[in-house]
């Protein structure tokens, strides 16, 4: 019952090999995707290339920051992703016309926070399995919301706010500014805040945690309303951006980000990780992606090579863990 | 232990329920097909479709259920969701409930075999739409409703041949892999080619699953690698070609390849009278799904029908783009 | 504080939610249809459950052992398509056995990764859903494998039993077995214990690790079985069968009561859940209800029996027994004693 809290930061602070692969393994492995990259193809040093990169990958990155929170304090995983996507980018759309795109956008947000919500209280407070109630409250979303459409694509109307999310400012799409705001505000929310280390606590070890009178139930419901919130916020990106959105919008973004987290290094079990880890994990998903068309791979290889890396990193994580007795 | 008495308990009472309703339950075996020309009021129809919720799928169905009622047919609706192998059961499901007539929506060429095989012993006539099934499968078919997939991959060629003189280098951005509307496209498309004796070059093939996103991203990827080499554009539909034409805008290069389309959406016929899209081909939904359901009728009917009746593929380019109306 | 007798039903209504569910949709079923109330239907309502049932029953002993394996879905295609793949080359029987075995490869795949490299089970089936959805898709070209000999698998789904047809009375026998496995072996009974305290059972001369790893590979048979089976009454190999079975068949065994968190379950909960589900799905189909209503409905029925079940037994913890449930090797350190 004596659980020390957040084993994260003392695995840091310490010189094992462990450690050092820790901290190191995310810029080498960039590194060396990078290398691979600009022998494989002239154009893939090139801004344009890597702007596109990270580009295709900030939309998915932000929900991937929001799943750090969920893994971190122990929450498994969010599963009802692709429906809060799709919920955010059809009522942005489908509002448009009636509400005006801002309103509409906010609107997007807000019914996708609220499913966010729902997970949360049934997550948080209700104690119910995270991958049976996200399950749960993903399919009763995503059915409303193609009950909603009726099946068809819904389009946008041109307008001011779709511009700006399709422009650049300094040469940098908005949408990428738009990941670096986030992750800018949610790193130190993580690391510094007391919000964070209640996260970290959580995930951690539960009773310790409440013993230690934090607030432990709010702390878990608020991880699953924020990917809610993020979720939806991708999908109104993607809506404005795409001029137009249909219900499958989100499918497969759950386990991306989920892969994102993890190779980033932040442990399912909880109990450590940093969003800024996830940037990392996203950069380094973005990438394969990328080098698998340059490379002239079958896109069907994207899977085996994610999965594959994805056993690698955390194989390789748990093996240190265990030398050092975590495990 | 409660809980194991329990599952006994239920499995029990449902299965004494089933069984009592059963004996006193009308007989589900209705007679069909039984060859009787005329009337078909207060027939029923089981129509196993792609999906409920899908831009072209939609209107489809909604054809199909304006047909039925037109005919006082009953008509029952169930989505296989793209997998064919969820259609199969479905499809098993409808032969063993004894429906008149069945309409199928094949996902896949051939996972319908053994359905079809009992459909044809219980004497229930099949027509298919949209999609062919493997041949195999469409000789216990008695006729398919829908356009002409390879074809529309055959007309894309000459399209992009034409265009650009039959020299040049281009992109395929098909569908789903092993759908059949995307193993139709692709293989019209290059045996076309060939045939042709064509000059053009394919670069790469992606999968981007029928969807602009997932287009987008590709293409991003497609842009980087080749740059201009990319003279032509084949894209097996019009939401694919509006993901590459908006990667291609983003990339802010100064090149204008020839993209050709299919499904005749309203997005397309814009980009047409643009000159951003060079082409695509029309594709009416609603009146598939009504000529399907007509077509069935006629064989529940007892009449002779073509093995193929066609929906016509109307090529829409910059000429008579503002004649036609797009279909969805 | 709660009224006792809402207390009370409440409690009954989770414990007999079985028998209230099929009943209910039966009733329903009835009502609104002619023809549902009929042998055929329960024929095939049966014989359509069976494929997310064997998945099921596969899922089951994995929970029971407190872990979880997502990777069904891929073994059930990569089954699926070795056995079509199969039959040319070393004849229909031999295939089919191949497939299962290919299941059975990838199972223990997953129970190495687990097991000797403590990744945890949730990630490990994660990356292996990925792989192998991958790698069926590679292999096939993304293409469905057609089968030389279509009549081969027919009589799978054909008139067997009264209500059966030979498959789903396979389904229904390995139900029963794994049954009289689970509650009146003596592995059965260490399985349970594993998947309540791993440390504890380890104290007690159970080899944890071994179990969990066996569950793995069961789950691989079981699926290998699922995939084998729906290919050869289907007369093809689909790369991507898999992918759309794995939601049906957790929702089946959370609604017949097995919890994830393990050290609970039932094969038999587990196939009350599959039927449950199964003739709800083919009820409404039957209405012609769209399938996306019918996932709201699912979803709905999903967080009220799991919102139920969690009110009624109040059980505490519950996080960090899905924490613990993750967890594989024993700790150097005792965990703190759980409170029932």
């Amino acid at each position: 019952m004596n659980q020390l809290v957040a084993p994260a930061k003392s695995l840091d602070k310490s010189k094992t090999p462990g450690a050092l692969f820790s901290t190191l393994s995310i810029p080498i492995a960039i590194l060396v995707l990078v290398v691979i990259g600009s022998i494989a193809s002239p154009s893939f040093l090139t801004v344009n290339n890597l702007t596109n990169v990270l580009n295709a990958n900030s939309a998915v990155g932000l929900i991937a920051l929001g799943m750090t929170f969920v893994m971190v304090s122990g929450g498994l995983a969010d599963l009802s992703v692709p429906a809060n996507v799709a919920m955010g980018a059809l009522v942005t759309l489908g509002a448009q016309e009636s509400m005006g795109t801002g309103l509409a956008a906010l609107m997007g947000l807000l019914v996708a926070s609220m499913g966010g919500v729902v997970n949360g209280i049934l997550i948080g407070y209700l104690r119910i399995n995270p991958i049976i109630a996200t399950l749960g409250t993903g399919s009763v979303l995503l059915g409303l919301s193609q009950l909603l459409v009726g099946g068809g694509i819904v389009y946008a109307q041109p307008s001011a706010l779709s511009t700006f999310v399709k422009s650049s400012i300094l040469g940098i799409p908005v949408f990428i500014w738009i990941f670096i705001f986030v992750a800018l505000i949610l790193h130190p929310l993580l690391a510094r805040t007391s919000f964070g280390r209640w996260s970290l606590a959580v995930g951690g070890n539960y009773q310790a945690a409440q013993a230690s009178a934090v607030p432990v139930r709010f702390t878990k419901a608020a991880a699953f309303a924020m990917t809610g919130f993020l979720a939806g916020l991708c999908g109104v990106l993607l809506a404005l951006s795409n001029g137009q959105a249909r219900p499958i919008i989100g499918t497969g973004y759950e386990f991306v980000a989920i892969t994102a987290v993890v190779i980033g290094g932040t442990s399912v079990f909880g109990g450590n990780g940093s969003v800024l880890r996830t940037v990392g994990g996203v950069l380094i998903t973005a990438l394969i992606g990328n080098l698998i068309i340059l490379l002239g791979f079958p896109s069907q290889a994207t899977g085996l090579i994610t999965g594959a890396i994805v056993l690698g990193a955390v194989g390789i994580d748990a093996y240190f863990r265990r030398k050092a007795g975590r495990l | 232990m409660i809980a194991r008495r329990n599952i006994l308990v239920a499995s029990a009472a449902a299965t004494l329920l089933f069984a009592v309703a059963g004996c006193t339950a009308a007989d589900s075996g209705t007679d069909s097909a039984s060859g009787d020309a005329g009337s078909v009021e207060g027939k029923s129809i089981c129509y196993v479709t792609l999906a409920n919720s899908h831009p072209y799928v939609t209107p489809a169905n909604e054809g199909a259920q304006a047909a039925a009622d037109a005919a006082g047919v009953e008509l029952t609706i169930v989505s296989e969701e793209f997998s064919a192998q969820t259609g199969a059961e479905q499809l098993n499901s409808c032969v063993s409930r004894g429906v008149d007539g069945i309409l199928l929506w094949p996902a896949d060429e051939n996972s319908y075999l053994p359905g079809l095989l009992k459909a044809e012993q219980a004497g229930i006539p099949v027509v298919a739409i949209d999609t062919r099934a493997g041949d195999e499968s469409m000789e216990l078919i008695q006729s398919f409703a829908g356009a002409d997939k390879y074809d529309q991959g055959k007309i894309s060629a000459q399209q992009l041949d034409g265009a650009l003189d039959s020299t040049g280098g281009i992109v395929v951005i098909a569908g789903q892999a092993g759908n059949g509307t995307e193993i139709a496209r692709s293989g019209g498309f290059l045996d076309e080619l060939e045939s042709m004796g064509s000059g053009l070059e394919i670069l790469a093939t992606v999968n981007a699953d029928f969807d602009q996103q997932k287009a987008l991203v590709a293409s991003r990827d497609l842009i980087t690698k080749f740059g201009d080499q990319i003279e032509g554009v084949y894209a097996q539909d019009d939401t694919m070609a509006k993901g590459f034409l908006q990667a291609l805008e983003e990339s802010g290069l100064d090149f204008v390849p020839v993209v050709v389309g299919i499904n005749g959406e309203a997005g397309a016929f814009d980009n047409i009278r643009e000159g951003k899209q060079f082409s695509t081909i029309l594709q009416p939904p609603f009146r598939n799904g009504e000529l399907a359901i007509e077509t069935l009728i006629s064989v529940m009917k007892g009449e002779t029908v073509p093995e193929m009746v066609p929906l016509e593929n109307t090529i829409v380019d910059i000429d008579n783009v503002d004649d036609l109306e797009p279909a969805l | 504080m709660k009224n006792f007798d809402f207390a009370l039903l409440g409690t009954r209504a989770v414990q007999y939610r079985l028998v209230i569910m099929l009943v209910a949709v039966a009733v329903f079923g009835g009502l609104s249809l002619d023809d549902f109330l009929t042998i055929n239907t329960l024929q095939s309502v049966l014989d359509r459950a069976t494929v997310v049932g064997f998945l099921a029953l596969g899922l089951t002993p994995v929970l029971i052992a407190g872990q979880i394996d997502l990777s069904i879905g891929s073994m059930m295609s990569m089954a699926g398509i070795t056995t079509i793949f199969m039959q040319p080359v070393i004849g229909n029987v031999p295939a089919a056995a191949a497939g299962v075995a290919v299941g059975i490869l990838i199972g223990a795949v997953n129970a190495l990764m687990v097991v000797v490299f403590k990744i945890n089970s949730l990630v490990a089936t994660l990356a292996t859903l990925l792989i192998f959805a991958s790698l069926a898709l590679l292999l096939t070209n993304s293409y469905p494998l057609s089968s030389e000999d279509p009549i081969f698998g027919l009589p799978l789904t054909a008139d067997f039993l009264w209500i059966l047809t030979p498959r789903s009375a396979i389904f229904l026998t390995a139900a029963v077995l794994m049954f009289v496995w689970l509650k009146l072996t003596p592995t059965g009974r260490n399985l349970y214990a594993v998947g309540s305290d791993a440390p504890a059972a380890t104290s007690s001369g159970i080899n944890a690790n071994g179990y969990i790893a066996a569950s793995f590979v069961l789950s691989g048979f079981f699926a290998g079985l699922a995939g084998m089976m729906q290919s050869l009454s289907t007369a093809a190999g689909s790369p991507v069968a898999g992918a759309v079975m794995l939601i049906p068949a957790i929702t089946a065994v959370v609604i017949g009561g097995t919890r994830l968190e393990g050290g609970r379950g039932s094969s038999l909960a587990t196939l009350g859940g599959v039927l449950a589900l199964g003739a709800l799905t083919t009820a409404l189909e039957y209405n012609g209800v769209p399938s996306y209503t019918q996932a709201i409905y699912t979803g709905l029925l999903l967080i009220l029996l799991i919102s139920l079940d969690r009110i009624v037994s109040g059980h505490g913890g519950a996080s960090s027994r899905a924490q613990r449930s993750v967890r594989v090797a024993p700790r150097n350190t005792p965990l703190p004693r759980r409170n029932a």
